[in-house]
């Protein structure tokens, strides 16, 4: 259920054209049907650098933000024409001046590098892409060392499979594989691969397919670079099925990048499968979770396309960034106003979202012209230390809706609260700590404003412009002490086809599901001492997001969606604001018309 | 049962009646322009200003601004009986849209289309537009760094405040709109902080603002093509910093407090014989005379003569319906909207403050000037559904249902000037165009006499839409019971033209019928003419329930009215004796139903919004539970309103609930209530954040309707108290929320009372009757009756109920 369904522009606009001219090659070649291949990838041995790249989320620039962009001046020659050696150049040199005191240092190459303003591809006699002298006329071995030069570290892009244009009629030799040419690493009947069919697969039950990758890693080893951004990769890049699962290529370049001398950071392009996650995290160091957020408009991003969707995407994949590999929300375009096409209030909470879920963080505005505010955004200590202390990214900790606030346990033991008002509207937002699970006096540093604001006793509330942010550090109180209530308890009324199904990872081993059209559970046992409206933890399970009525007693409830819990497998927690009177309540969760979360059980408080 | 008669004056008006001396001569409407030079007003020689925890009990309160773009749900309203605006409260940008309620476009609408009705655009018809923007742009109070934002609607002294702290240092801003100093007054004040920014005060018609550098204020004035002259102006200082008159605005810089003041008005002038204008007014220049002059006033004294203003009107009614939660306190308005409908938990002061909050609503916009139309003067664009304009068939007259029975007695006064203003030309229209050969509803008869108004009224005698022949009944529905309450027999002569009239039209317009009766007698009775029962089924049908109850109630108030002016008697005997002979409505042998047509068939949607054929039971009372009416009649109007559903909008489920409350039917009527109260998101129907009554007219699209704001208060008084002239009963519908303890002081009393009253479990404490003019009515309270006759000024307290 995560790939979208609304077709979004094509990134690249020039490659189905090549892949059109090449239609006629490919049906001449028809090949005959083989044999299903019996194994993907080997077991991976972890490469001996791989532990110390991505312990933290990585930091840097992007090219690939102006190359996409419209906006006036950036891409004089043609689209994606902003990548040459003198704007990297100029990037990097501004990066070393401005950013990297803060903790920035990769300077990354996308899209295009091989390619000429026309996006004619340029490969070498091994089907290896090399650069436009146009783009880079020293060649990418010379940029690397100027970056190098500057402190920081460089990045190169590649999208996975073999480029259609680099085949050659199969008969181009692989590097370093005497007994190789390209027609021996892809499959006969030339099946395409990749979120442009760009590339032909690669078919890694013959060996020389790895020799392919190798030979690539090899030469961007040799070159000096210590980042690749494999693009296009599947399950992913809006697309499923045999042809689109790059698994294989993934492990590959790890097993390349492992024996090429050199480390160097693999991430993943775009949108991949979260239900592979774990293949991801065995053998890259990173994962773009969503689509691009450039809006390939006049502006580099726009907030609706797509910064926004990050808050409904980032929530399922929370469990699966840690050290070694991290959930990539793509470039932070937060640096100039103007050309990022944000207001000040959704340049804050597009940094704060990224902060929280320690994504990342790579600009792709032009360093060279931030304005105040973006600066003071991308340099603020505070909050490049929350994307960089090593703890689990936040999640949402209310459901889904305009006003979210989300959180995260520091490894210090106190808490990222983050408030966010993603309606058009201002709006103020409310942390209560319960739904955190401490209670009374709590200590509230305003990040942003590097302020502190006291001593704030339950809850913290602010007033967010629209689209706006507050991020705090929050120094708990008291433990709050809670009463859970199983979703699976005889004294509950199930209704519908609501049924008691077993869950490893639930309280009891059980929970409540299949909520679906007119499934509800009552809990109808739910105790209190006072009239109050409580803080109820509602601890689910739900691999996709869904929504729920919930209500108490006989109120009208309100119809909330859960965030994803990124599988079926896990639970999360997301607190409601439910009144209960002294004495005995129910509180009810009514699937309604469509399909809602499994229910675990629910917790609350035993005081105000 | 302890009655004790005293002459002593309502203990807690005292108060406020020492802050009489400071209500300013207040502009009324008789060949004056609405907007017109004032003598200065009397300034209060002692603070008015209420206590914090005093002023608590009348407050709403948010914890975010509005936006600039969604003011119809999330300004915050002020007013000052015709100039209105919303407020957006952003600390780095103040904005507010005002509206001037005489700015409208259009004219006397007087050539019928080809089918005989009338056209309805906003330039024939015309449309309420906007007066003005008027923004104040503070760009260093960025709300990301504000903490502790809070902004305040206080409802008893008419103030709109916003406080925030910027770095530990604490802003606070306050807009009011006088009403004696005529001019809407921002003053923004800090503890140790500045402002620096922009005044800007633009027209919304394309107008060209210029600024006086000399003369310290910017103004625009322009004319609409119906002839009508307009204008505004702004003026600014500061005790501290610099304020610049640059350009087309006003630049302030490191001024520790601002004042920012702004006038603006019309040269509409309410006499039909002028054309509804004044042309000797000068808008512009009276605007920048009302700036200056407000200016020269500290704004300490422009704030304690609005209070005091306000107070005034705001004091007449108090209600206390129990008390709320902790929890609930500790919510914000918008918030406890949400907890109310989220949780089903009464909040019974959140209720009460709705009800005040539409008192806020008449006093702001109904003073003075034109009465409040859909909107009111609240608009947030020159496009207003329906033209904001007077519609006839409920809206207005629920707009002015709560003005007597909660003490804004003086407010209604907008709506009767109205009436009378605009009479010559209804009456010169109708009598030249309402028999038109093409008009379907024409009279037969071929005469026509008096007047009639469309659906849709403006305020330059013009009608839009369809034309209406019940509405000039309905609109004279509102105007005798005014008289009802007040017995003032001044108002009933300066009224008695309009109900005449509207008698003469109807005296043309029956046209007689044989009915047969269940006996199975025939008998000839007077049915009205071919007509629609707003707004549903068939547009030809003759004695529609909807127009036999108001022609009905219409001849009953003529004879009245003849007798108490002692005018008119043949007249009034003649016309008596058609009352007797008009078909009065049967209950449905098919569907039990009381009929809203001459058929026992339902020729129109079950669940319509209209409560048209039940109009006998609110607003009038031929239908009476008390054994008075025959019960069949009472069980098929319960039968209709039982199917009309409780699941409509805004005024539909403000009219169910006063059926049911005359039904004393508690806890429909209260559900009804709690079903205004419901958030509106998206546009759907119930309360907005403002508490504006929002109505979903498609999917998506919610629009401000002001008659729900009004009509529910209306219904929570009628719950607690019905009257009639010589009967009043207390406690008739009192809810389970609100039973455990309560009070209610200056309820009105039709026949000349006002009442206060206080309850336990559910049974009156102690009830005090005053007369403002009443002699003599039945008091039933927890099931007893007794009889009380007071003199004018005297009132009893009943206790040991």
């Amino acid at each position: 259920m995560s790939s979208p369904t609304t077709p979004r522009r094509q990134p690249r606009t020039r490659v189905p054209l090549v892949a059109a001219a090449l239609g006629v090659l490919l049906a001449a070649g028809a090949a005959p049907a083989q044999a299903a291949p019996t194994t993907a990838a080997p077991p991976a041995a972890p490469a001996p650098a791989a532990a110390e790249i991505a312990q933290l989320p990585f930091m840097g620039w992007t090219s690939w933000t102006m190359q996409s962009s419209k906006y006036p001046g950036l891409n004089p020659d043609g689209d994606y024409s902003y990548l040459t050696e003198a704007n990297v150049l100029k990037q990097a040199d501004a990066l070393a001046t401005k950013l990297k005191p803060y903790g920035y240092e990769y300077v990354n190459i996308d899209a295009g590098w091989w390619r000429n303003n026309d996006w004619v591809p340029r490969f070498d006699q091994y089907a290896r892409q090399t650069p436009d002298p146009v783009r880079f006329p020293r060649g990418m071995q010379a940029v690397a060392e100027h970056i190098h030069g500057k402190g920081l570290k460089a990045g190169i892009y590649l999208p996975v499979g073999l480029e259609k244009e680099a085949y050659a009629n199969g008969e181009a030799p692989i590097w370093n594989a005497p007994d190789c040419t390209t027609a021996d690493i892809v499959y006969p009947d030339l099946r395409t691969t990749n979120g442009w069919d760009s590339a032909y697969k690669l078919n890694f039950d013959n060996p020389c397919a790895q020799r392919y990758i190798d030979s690539q890693a090899q030469l961007f080893a040799d070159w000096g670079y210590d980042f690749l951004k494999l693009d296009g990769v599947g399950p992913g890049s809006f697309k499923s099925g045999d042809n689109y699962d790059n698994v294989a290529d993934v492990a590959a370049w790890q097993r390349a990048i492992a024996t090429a001398g050199r480390p160097i950071h693999l991430e993943l392009s775009w949108s991949l499968d979260i239900n592979h996650a774990a293949d991801w995290k065995r053998y890259s160091n990173g994962w773009r979770i969503d689509t691009d957020v450039e809006c390939y408009c006049n502006t580099l991003v726009s907030w609706e396309n797509s910064v926004d969707d990050r808050f409904d995407d980032a929530p399922a994949w929370s469990r699966k960034a840690g050290p070694g590999g991290w959930n990539d929300l793509d470039s932070l375009n937060v640096g100039n106003g103007e050309m990022d096409g944000l207001t000040r209030a959704e340049r804050q909470s597009y940094a704060t979202l990224w902060a929280i879920s320690k994504s990342p963080l790579y600009t792709g505005d032009d360093i060279t012209r931030l304005d105040d505010y973006g600066l003071s955004l991308l340099t603020n200590r505070e909050v490049i230390a929350i994307d960089q202390n090593g703890g689990a990214p936040a999640r949402p900790v209310t459901p889904a809706g305009d006003q979210q606030v989300w959180g995260a346990k520091n490894p210090d033991g106190s808490y990222t609260v983050a408030l966010f008002n993603l309606g058009d509207a201002p709006a103020s937002v409310t942390a209560h700590w319960a739904s955190f699970g401490f209670t009374g006096n709590a200590s509230v540093r305003d990040v942003w404003n590097r302020r502190d604001l006291g001593t704030q006793r339950n809850a913290i509330t602010a007033a967010l412009p629209a689209h706006g942010s507050r991020l705090f550090t929050v120094r708990p109180g008291t433990a709050l002490t809670s009463t859970s209530y199983e979703a699976e308890a005889p004294v509950n009324t199930l209704t519908g086809n609501a049924s008691v199904g077993g869950c490893d990872a639930c309280s009891g081993g059980q929970k409540v599901g299949n909520l679906y059209v007119g499934g509800a559970v009552r809990f109808n046992d739910v105790t209190v001492r006072k009239d109050g409206i409580y803080t109820v933890a509602v601890s689910y399970v739900s691999g996709d997001a869904r929504s729920v009525h919930v209500s108490s007693n006989s109120g009208n409830g309100s119809y909330l969606k859960f965030p994803s819990t990124g599988d079926w497998g896990t639970v999360e927690t997301v607190s409601v604001q439910l009144a209960l009177k002294a004495g005995v309540n129910t509180i009810t969760f009514d699937s309604g018309t469509w399909y809602s979360p499994d229910i675990d059980r629910i917790a609350v408080p035993q005081t105000l | 049962m302890e009655i004790r008669s005293t002459r002593d004056n309502h203990p807690s008006r005292r108060g406020f009646l020492a802050l009489a001396a400071a209500a300013g001569a207040a502009t009324t409407l008789g060949g004056l322009p609405a907007f017109a030079a004032t003598p200065a007003p009397r300034r209060p020689t002692a603070s008015p200003m209420l206590a914090p925890n005093v002023a608590a009990r009348n407050q709403l309160w948010w914890r975010a601004p509005g936006s600039a773009t969604s003011l119809i749900e999330q300004g915050l309203p002020v007013g000052n009986g015709r100039l209105g605006a919303l407020a957006s409260n952003d600390p780095s940008r103040e904005f507010l849209t005002i509206t001037d309620a005489t700015l409208w476009t259009g004219g006397r609408n007087d050539t019928l289309d080809g089918d005989g009705q009338f056209p309805y655009g906003r330039e024939d018809f015309g449309s309420l537009t906007m007066l003005a923007t008027l923004t104040v742009d503070i760009p260093g109070h960025d709300l990301g760094a504000v903490d502790a934002y809070r902004r305040t609607l206080d409802l008893a002294q008419g103030l709109v405040s916003a406080a925030y702290d910027i770095g530990g240092v604490g802003y606070r801003r306050e807009i009011f709109a006088s009403r004696p100093d005529d001019v809407i007054v921002l003053h923004f004040t800090s503890a140790g902080g500045t402002y620096t920014g922009t005044v800007s005060l633009a027209g919304t018609h394309g107008e060209s603002t210029t600024a006086d550098p000399t003369g310290r204020y910017a103004s625009f004035g322009a004319s609409f093509a119906n002839g009508l002259r307009y204008g505004a102006a702004v003026t600014a200082y500061s005790g501290t910093g610099t304020v610049a008159v640059t350009g087309t605005s006003i630049s302030f810089t490191g001024c520790g407090d601002l004042t920012v003041i702004v006038s603006g008005g019309t040269s509409y002038a309410p006499t039909a014989a002028t054309g509804f204008r004044d042309d000797s007014a000068q808008p512009e220049r009276l605007a920048r005379d009302k700036v200056l002059v407000a200016a020269r006033a500290s704004v300490r004294e422009l704030l304690h003569t609005h209070v005091a203003d306000v107070r005034m009107a705001f004091e007449r009614f108090a209600i206390d319906l129990g008390t709320s939660s902790a929890a609930q306190r500790e919510l914000d308005t918008w918030e406890r909207v949400q907890a109310r409908w989220r949780d089903n938990v009464p909040d019974p002061e959140l209720e009460a403050a709705y009800l005040q909050f539409g008192r806020y609503l008449l006093i702001s916009g109904s003073r003075g000037s034109l009465p409040i139309g859909l909107q009111g003067p609240w608009l947030d664009g020159n496009d207003p559904d329906w033209m904001g304009d007077y519609h006839s068939d409920v809206n207005i007259q629920m707009t002015y249902w709560p003005a007597d029975r909660a003490g804004l007695t003086d407010t209604f006064d907008a709506y009767a000037d109205y009436c009378v203003s605009q009479l010559p030309v209804w009456t010169e229209v109708t009598q030249r165009l309402f028999n038109t050969p093409t008009n379907r509803f024409r009279n037969t008869s071929g005469r026509v006499a008096g007047w009639a108004v469309a659906f849709s009224t403006n305020p330059y005698g013009g009608s839009g839409w369809w034309w209406h022949p019940s509405g000039n009944a309905w609109l004279c529905q509102n105007l005798f019971e005014h008289y009802e309450y007040t017995q003032d027999r001044a108002y009933l002569a300066k009224i008695y033209p309009v109900v005449k009239g509207a008698v003469e039209f109807w005296e043309t317009r029956l046209v007689t019928a044989t009915v047969t009766d269940a006996s199975g007698v025939a008998r000839e009775v007077l049915v009205a003419d071919r007509d629609w029962s707003a707004e549903h089924g068939p547009q030809d049908t003759r004695g529609n329930t909807y127009s036999q109850e108001l022609v009905w109630n219409l001849f009953e108030n003529y004879h009245t009215a003849a007798r108490v002016l002692g005018r008119d008697a043949d007249h009034a005997q003649s016309v008596d004796a058609l009352r007797k002979r008009l078909y009065l409505p049967e209950v449905s042998p098919t569907s039990g139903w009381l009929q809203e047509w001459m058929s026992p068939d339902n020729l129109g949607e079950t669940t319509h919004r209209h409560l048209s054929p039940l109009i006998g039971l609110f607003p009038g009372d031929r239908i009476r539970p008390d054994g008075s009416t025959p019960a069949a009649i009472v069980a098929g109007a319960t039968a209709l309103l039982t199917a009309r559903g409780m699941n409509s909008f805004g005024w539909a489920n403000a009219w169910r609930s006063l059926c049911w409350a005359r039904l004393k039917n508690a806890e429909k009527a209260y559900q009804l209530v709690v079903n205004n109260l419901r958030p509106s998101t998206n546009g759907s129907n119930g309360s907005a954040m403002n508490l504006f009554d929002i109505y979903e007219t498609n999917p998506g699209r919610g629009i401000f309707q002001i008659d729900a704001n009004l009509g529910t208060p209306a219904a929570v008084v009628e719950m607690l108290l019905y009257s009639r002239p010589g009967h009043v009963e207390l406690l008739p519908a009192l809810p389970a929320a609100w039973a455990s303890a309560g009070s209610v002081a200056g309820v009105g009393v039709r026949g000349g009372f006002t009442a206060d009253l206080s309850w336990r479990d559910g049974r009156v404490t102690q009830a005090r009757l005053t007369s403002v003019g009443g002699r003599s009515t039945t008091v039933l309270a927890n099931g007893r009756s007794r009889q009380v006759t007071l003199r004018p000024g005297e009132s009893v307290t009943l206790r040991n109920l």
